[in-house]
């Protein structure tokens, strides 16, 4: 806990550290053994003052549940854009300077917009990301729209440093600048990233609101320290989704909220037909002259099957005749997202009783169902094979697996 | 939905209902079947008007027998749309389920000014001379002139209205103010007249304090209300001040100036009167010789004025013979104006009681007691025999009549103070003379003799064992209720200490000590860089807010909070005040930020709300104790001692906490919201002070919160905005259930009602 006069004192000791922060290793000794712990986290006080561990798993399980079932009500045959146009929006205002998310607010952004980045990539090898930053009231564009984790990555990884106000209405007439220009299969998406508890415009926002409504870009804010009403109605206008973090590990699943497809606007979603190729690797050793870089480079490249120009990296377009340029794993990996597994039933521990007897063990993991004491706890129930699944197993298959094994064996069976 | 309470079948119109709203309507249900007076405390935002309504419609429809109709009273004329458009939502509900059966009458009543459909007379600014321009327009002395010159202007309105005489009648149905103007003019009848006439038969009236509580208009509008009538005060926090309020009287040098303006008048009307038409003066003498009291057999339009005192202490007795005569009733007006200018002119403050200001009064002016209390009606009397019509004009000798009447008839619970100025600014001379009453069961009394049931319900009556008390009489049922929370939405917190480790506070002898100051805008200055939106402070007295922004002003502090949020003050101009609120309200809309500072006991601690976004947290710089060295409190305190054995300590510490309850219970409105509370001032922490907060807050102020310094409050401020910040579940988890559907309500009668509740 610190006060902001100590804040204010320290304020140039402060951006000297922020400067060793930027990747990571500038953390004292005795900083960085409690950022990896944080063992007085998993500690609440109860009502009569006494100390005692927070029952983190069903609050989580609670959470990824109601997100499960918010994603799932309108699931059942829903069109998703796959090919997204992301801004993300830092927020490098004073604000950002606060040392309540350790070292601060900016270092931790930095570090899990890179982490998003990559994951981004990973789920979605269509789409393209741009980076925007705030500061002193004016938005500036850090890197272009572009399908290359790398090149973002290496401009978040320089010099940074946060000053003066946010300014929202600024940040999102730049973005929509850049968006407007965006073919019409591509999904506009901005997100922002809100340290500031204020916003300093230089007009009405609401009228700008209204204007990325009517361009159908779907704004989300990630707030870091509370709820602000003009980012609420910002994400109800447009769609998006407005959170806030409690603390670093909660922000990090916030920003991976963001990485799956989100579900397409309806009156947005018209089937496309999208031109697409699918280059052919460069054989080994032989030498040609690269259209990203414009240098002679020996093998590790890909050949667009139209012009029959090289290119370093894939997913993109061709610099010479505008081919979006893909492999085919890519759009494998996009198919999850179409075809998702139903939700699975939860089994309150009563109901359990009641029924007739249910398996000790997880279907997934094998690992007994039953509390310490035999007293059973939560599980969950596929509704189609009714199988029974402890809750990490829940989450696993949900989120990373993909794949309902109880459904899986049926079928092979 | 529609359950059953006991014998009655309760129809509420939302699908859900909230267990506090449920008991509400149980105790309220014992005390209309035990047909005596309850008290009940419920925070705002969970419902209280829709219970209240619902529960007591219902109650008369399952009991057709005993038709009860509720008089339902509000403080603003906005609260009132409000109640009715709740009202309409039910009786829809009603109407469905049971056919035209359910259908009921209820309306609204207001005052000309917002009733009124007449365009010229609308023109008019202030309340008064609405009122004025009206009965210039439809005293009978005026119609009756118009029968026969039609040159002179009459309302076409109120013509129709009479007109159509016996059929003037409104279809059942819920009419609010707005309602009524639509029907008005669609018929063309006068809507205030209309509804005037339907508050006799109407199952619902809604009305303002004032037209039971003021014996002046009650008189005249109340008193033909049944006994089985339901009397309820919503927001009932201050009644004891309106009940004083309703029968006390200030007499300043520019009243008594306005008042020999009107005596003037009056005799020049006389003069002219005795030339050309004096057997109208006449037949009033004979009238009151006779003992005719002139109120009886009026015209609905003549009657504007009634005795300020309550009913049951008017004497039924003829007008005494030496002010009969006109002349002689001006006379004595005019020696008791004279006598009342004298008495202003003082050097120093005098108070004394009734008796033995109406003993000068006769050895001085030769007025005795029996005159003074006739001067009201005997005023009126005389107006409508001159056929005077601009009212307006003449309130000032009204107020004279007001005084003299009640001055006259009470002898105990008021006493009258003479100050030659202000105590707060000594150098500047402004004489008043008041009358003040001290004992608030005095106007409330016959309310509660009259009526079955009387309800007083607020969000605010802790501590609720001292209203009983104050406006002495027994409730059946006085009970506190909490909300229930699925989550915990407010976030009181007592602030002791500043960042400095010294103890801040407002009181006196800390009040100029300019660390105090810094540590409240070092408090505030770290506020506004945590909190979102809205910020509201509230200050205990204008004074005091002036001189903390100066200071703030000189040290930077002001422009430290205008890095974060832009800055509101209210002011006493209510123009400027609305102002501001406009923009403040824009400024969080915006996600600018703002800070609004206001004043315990102000127009905007009373009636402006301040949820959602318009106010995140509140911050309560002191404690808002009444100015104690005030003749008229220090009066008022004695009295109590005296009477109902109250402790002055107890008396303003009760006073000062439940301001302080409401300034900070603006900040939350329903359920959904969310919001902090930071009681800044060591005082809070003892526990004499905080008990007497009511319950709803007191049950989330945790122990831990108790004894804060700056930043421990900013530390909690965070986690609290973050938490609450995350999405929740509307129906409550687990145990805690906070919204009942039908079927939990069955299973509820079948258990037993009590274990499941709380």
């Amino acid at each position: 806990m610190s006060t902001a006069e100590k804040r204010q004192s320290n304020g140039e000791a402060e951006e000297d550290d922020d400067d060793d922060d930027g990747d990571g290793h500038g953390l004292d000794a005795w900083e960085r053994t409690y950022t990896d712990e944080r063992s007085w986290e998993a500690l609440q006080e109860d009502e009569s003052g006494l100390l005692r561990p927070i029952d983190n798993k069903i609050i989580h399980h609670a959470q990824y549940r109601r997100r499960l079932r918010s994603l799932s009500t309108t699931a059942a045959r829903i069109q998703k854009g796959l090919i997204r146009f992301l801004y993300i929006v830092v927020d490098l205002s004073r604000a950002a300077s606060e040392m309540d998310f350790r070292p601060s607010r900016m270092v931790v952004i930095v570090k899990h917009v890179e982490a998003f980045v990559r994951e981004f990539f990973d789920q979605n090898p269509l789409s393209q990301i741009g980076l925007v930053t705030i500061k002193d009231g004016v938005a500036h564009s850090l890197t272009e729209l572009g399908g290359s984790p790398e090149s973002h990555i290496k401009a978040l990884m320089g010099k940074m440093e946060c000053s003066g106000d946010s300014s929202l209405q600024n940040a999102l007439n730049l973005v929509q600048g850049y968006l407007d220009q965006i073919p019409s299969y591509g999904h506009r998406e901005v997100l922002i990233l809100c340290s500031a508890l204020s916003t300093c415009d230089p007009g009405d926002i609401m009228e700008t609101i209204k204007q990325c409504k009517k361009s159908k870009i779907r704004c989300s804010v990630i707030g870091l320290s509370a709820e602000m009403f003009i980012c609420k109605h910002l994400c109800q206008e447009t769609g998006g989704i407005y959170s806030v973090a409690m603390d670093e590990v909660h922000f990090k699943e916030l920003m991976l909220e963001h990485a799956p497809p989100p579900p397409a606007i309806a009156e947005f979603a018209i089937a496309n037909l999208i031109k697409m190729g699918f280059p052919q690797r460069v054989a080994e050793g032989s030498i040609s002259i690269c259209s990203c870089h414009k240098e002679a480079k020996v093998g590790d490249g890909y050949i667009c099957p139209r012009c029959k120009a090289r290119v370093c990296e894939l997913p993109t377009e061709c610099r010479i005749c505008g081919l979006t340029l893909v492999s085919s794993p890519h759009l494998a990996r996009s198919y999850h997202h179409l075809f998702p597994i139903v939700p699975f039933d939860e089994v309150s521990p009563r109901q359990n009783v009641l029924h007739h007897r249910p398996p000790k063990t997880c279907f997934g993991c094998q690992q007994s169902l039953l509390n310490p004491g035999n007293k059973p706890s939560l599980c969950v129930a596929c509704p189609k094979c009714k199988q029974y699944f402890c809750i990490d197993c829940d989450i696993y298959i949900h989120e990373s697996l993909h794949n309902c094994p109880g459904c899986d064996s049926i079928r092979h069976s | 939905m529609k359950f059953q309470i006991e014998d009655v079948t309760v129809y509420f119109p939302y699908d859900n209902i909230y267990p506090e709203q449920y008991s509400y309507m149980v105790e309220l249900k014992r005390a209309l079947d035990a047909k005596g007076h309850c008290l009940l405390e419920m925070p705002t935002g969970t419902g209280k008007t829709i219970a209240l309504l619902s529960l007591i419609t219902s109650y008369s429809l399952s009991k057709p027998q005993r038709q009860v109709k509720l008089i339902y009273c509000t403080r603003t004329v906005h609260e009132m749309e409000k109640t009715l458009a709740e009202l309409k939502l039910l009786h829809n509900y009603q109407i469905k389920h049971l056919g035209p059966a359910a259908g009921i009458l209820a309306i609204g009543l207001s005052s000309r000014k917002n009733l009124c459909v007449n365009p010229t007379v609308l023109a008019a600014e202030n309340r008064d001379s609405v009122d004025a321009a009206c009965r210039k327009l439809t005293a009978s002395w005026v119609r009756a002139l118009a029968a026969e010159n039609p040159n002179v202007p009459t309302c076409e309105f109120f013509e129709n209205y009479e007109r159509a005489a016996s059929a003037a009648v409104l279809p059942p149905g819920v009419y609010t103010l707005q309602d009524l103007r639509a029907y008005g003019r669609e018929k063309g009848w006068c809507p205030y007249f209309l509804a005037r006439h339907m508050v006799q038969f109407a199952n619902v009236v809604v009305y303002s304090y004032q037209y039971l509580l003021d014996p002046k208009v009650a008189g005249i509008i109340s008193k033909e209300m049944q006994k089985e009538s339901v009397v309820v005060f919503d927001e009932a926090h201050n009644i004891d001040n309106v009940c004083i309020e309703a029968l006390s009287v200030s007499v300043r040098s520019k009243t008594l100036d306005g008042a020999s303006r009107n005596l003037s008048r009056i005799n020049q009307e006389i003069e002219r009167f005795k030339a050309t038409d004096a057997g109208r003066l006449r037949a009033e003498y004979n009238r009151l010789v006779e003992g005719l009291a002139q109120r009886g057999n009026l015209a609905a339009t003549d009657t504007w004025l009634a005795n300020p005192a309550l009913p049951d202490d008017i004497l039924k007795e003829a007008v005494p013979g030496n002010i009969r005569r006109a002349e002689h009733f001006l006379h004595v007006l005019r020696r008791l104006v004279q006598y009342l200018r004298g008495r202003l002119d003082t050097e120093n403050v005098e108070k004394e009681s009734p008796i033995s200001f109406v003993a000068s009064l006769n050895t001085h002016a030769g007025i005795d007691q029996k005159t003074l209390k006739f001067c009201y009606d005997r005023l009126h009397s005389l107006m409508l025999t001159l056929e005077i019509t601009d009212t307006d004009e003449f309130l000032h000798i009204q107020t004279i009549c007001d005084f003299a009447t009640l001055v006259g008839t009470y002898s105990r619970g008021f006493s009258i103070i003479i100050e030659p100025f202000d105590e707060r600014m000594p150098h500047i001379p402004d004489p008043v003379l008041q009358l003040s009453c001290h004992d608030a069961s005095l106007a409330i009394k016959p309310v509660f003799d009259r009526f079955q049931s009387v309800v007083i319900t607020s969000g605010t009556l802790s501590p609720i064992d001292l209203y009983p008390r104050l406006l002495n009489f027994h409730p059946v049922v006085s009970r506190s209720f909490t909300m229930s929370l699925t989550r915990d939405c407010i976030c009181p917190m007592v602030l002791t200490r500043g960042s400095d480790q010294l103890p801040v506070s407002t009181k006196f002898d800390m009040r100029s000590d300019p660390g105090v100051a810094r540590n409240y805008g070092k408090l505030l200055v770290e506020m506004v860089s945590v909190v979102p939106d809205g910020i509201v402070c509230f200050f205990v007295s204008y004074s005091y807010m002036d001189g903390i922004i100066n200071s703030w002003n000189e040290t930077g502090v002001l422009k430290e909070i205008m890095q974060h949020k832009l800055v509101f003050i209210e002011t006493q101009d209510v123009v400027e005040t609305t102002l501001a609120l406009d923009n403040y309200r824009r400024a969080c809309d915006c996600g600018r930020g703002a800070v609004f500072f206001s004043v315990a006991r102000g127009k905007v601690a009373e009636g402006i709300d301040f949820d959602r976004h318009y106010g995140r947290l509140v911050i309560m710089f002191g404690i808002p104790f009444q100015y104690t060295l005030s003749k008229i409190l220090i009066a008022r305190l004695e009295y109590l001692r005296d009477t109902f054995q109250i402790k002055e300590g107890d008396f303003l510490t009760f006073d000062a906490l439940r301001q302080a309850a409401q300034c900070v219970g603006r900040v939350i409105r329903s359920k959904a919201d969310y919001g902090m509370m930071i009681f800044a001032d060591k005082r809070y922490s003892r526990h004499d002070k905080r008990s007497k907060l009511p319950g709803w807050i007191l049950s989330h102020l945790r122990d831990a919160n108790l004894n804060l310094s700056t930043d421990m409050a900013l530390h909690i401020a965070r986690e609290f905005l973050r938490k609450m910040a995350q999405p929740y579940d509307k129906t409550g988890t687990g145990g805690r259930k906070t919204l009942l559907s039908q079927e939990d309500l069955e299973k509820m009668a079948e258990n037993g009602v009590q274990e499941m509740l709380f």
